[in-house]
């Protein structure tokens, strides 16, 4: 498992608390949404954990402008852990 | 978590964007909503160019939930402490806000005409004579009836069928309206009489759904305010931020972005 879908997990499980009830792992192909039910603002936290470990290197928020909802309520651990690298090997 | 105490309350507030510009500031709506239905819609394309502030109203989403204090008044007074914490005194914004933020939006811009710069109301709920009594009717509802109503009213983007979210979200909204005063205080708020509206100077875009239950009275609203421009959604109902999001977005884009008429104040 990459370093990144270590630490997007980590920030997953935190982000759910209590409610974490997943049996399965999390991979590069779980979804957001029908696998792991995250709620809107759960993902908004998830955003924000990305800020604090990432900081400017990672523009998650940016990443954002440049979807639409369809695709965003679409996305997958994988689509994030792969932006952040992007993101990293680029800096 | 990012957040700003006003007046004792702990609010959750999330800033995205550049430093330097016109602050947009948006405003969610009631019960099931909070500030993540701007926060993965308009919100980042605005931040692209502008500063955003987004925070959850008192009791919903991440912000404290106090019993008590839920009147128009109080929201007022919560949306000034935030501005005041979190932007220079002088600073007017733009006020964005979607059904019942767009109520908020307008009452504190009647209130504190002096920090706004413009208000776009989408599908903004209106605060006439027979908003408390809806409130009462449409939200005092128990039973099958109330979990219809929620049922109705859900509009999560994520997992929308998921039924750990839809009773977690249930239970939440249960506990705003039957735990806290809200449905009481927003009741007994008086709302804002004609010659107030008249008196309002900014420019105020109006979008309504052309199939909106609040179309009507968004129409009677829009023609009191002296410099109000109405735009009806074609094909939408009340939930023209759901239906019609991309449209949405790039027409809020432009209007947070438009230039200043003469003798307007950035």
């Amino acid at each position: 498992m990459s370093d990144t879908l270590q630490t997007v997990g980590r920030m997953i499980q935190e982000v759910i608390g209590d409610d974490w009830d997943l049996d399965q792992p999390i991979t590069l192909e779980t979804s957001f949404g029908d696998d792991l039910e995250l709620e809107s603002i759960e993902f908004v936290s998830l955003a924000e954990a990305l800020k604090v470990e990432y900081g400017d290197e990672v523009d998650f928020v940016g990443w954002l402008s440049t979807k639409e909802l369809d695709e965003i309520i679409q996305l997958k651990v994988g689509d994030v852990v792969e932006f952040i690298d992007l993101c990293r090997s680029s800096n | 978590m990012a957040e700003v105490t006003v007046g004792g309350l702990r609010f959750h507030v999330q800033r995205l964007g550049p430093e330097v510009g016109v602050p947009v500031v948006f405003l969610h709506g009631l019960i099931m909503d909070n500030l993540s239905s701007w926060f993965f819609t308009a919100a980042p394309k605005v931040a692209a160019h502008q500063p955003v502030l987004l925070y959850d109203l008192r009791g919903h989403g991440k912000s404290e939930r106090p019993t008590a204090g839920y009147s128009v008044e109080d929201m007022v007074g919560d949306l000034g402490g935030i501005l005041d914490e979190s932007l220079p005194p002088d600073q007017s914004v733009e006020l964005v806000g979607n059904s019942f933020g767009g109520l908020l939006a307008l009452a504190f811009a009647l209130a504190r005409p002096e920090r706004v710069r413009g208000l776009c109301l989408v599908d903004g709920q209106v605060h006439d004579e027979a908003f408390g009594p809806e409130m009462v009717s449409s939200l005092g509802l128990e039973g099958r009836e109330r979990d219809e109503m929620i049922a109705r009213s859900f509009k999560a983007w994520l997992g929308r069928h998921s039924e750990r979210k839809r009773n977690r979200l249930a239970r939440n909204a249960s506990e705003l309206v039957h735990g806290t005063s809200l449905v009481q205080d927003l009741a007994h708020s008086a709302p804002p009489s004609t010659q107030e509206l008249e008196r309002l100077s900014c420019p105020v875009l109006a979008l309504y759904g052309e199939h909106s239950d609040v179309r009507e009275r968004g129409e009677n609203l829009a023609a009191r305010l002296p410099n109000a421009q109405l735009e009806i959604v074609e094909g939408c109902t009340h939930s023209l931020l759901w239906e019609q999001t991309a449209q949405l977005e790039q027409r809020v884009l432009s209007w947070v972005g438009r230039e200043s008429g003469p003798g307007g104040k950035d």
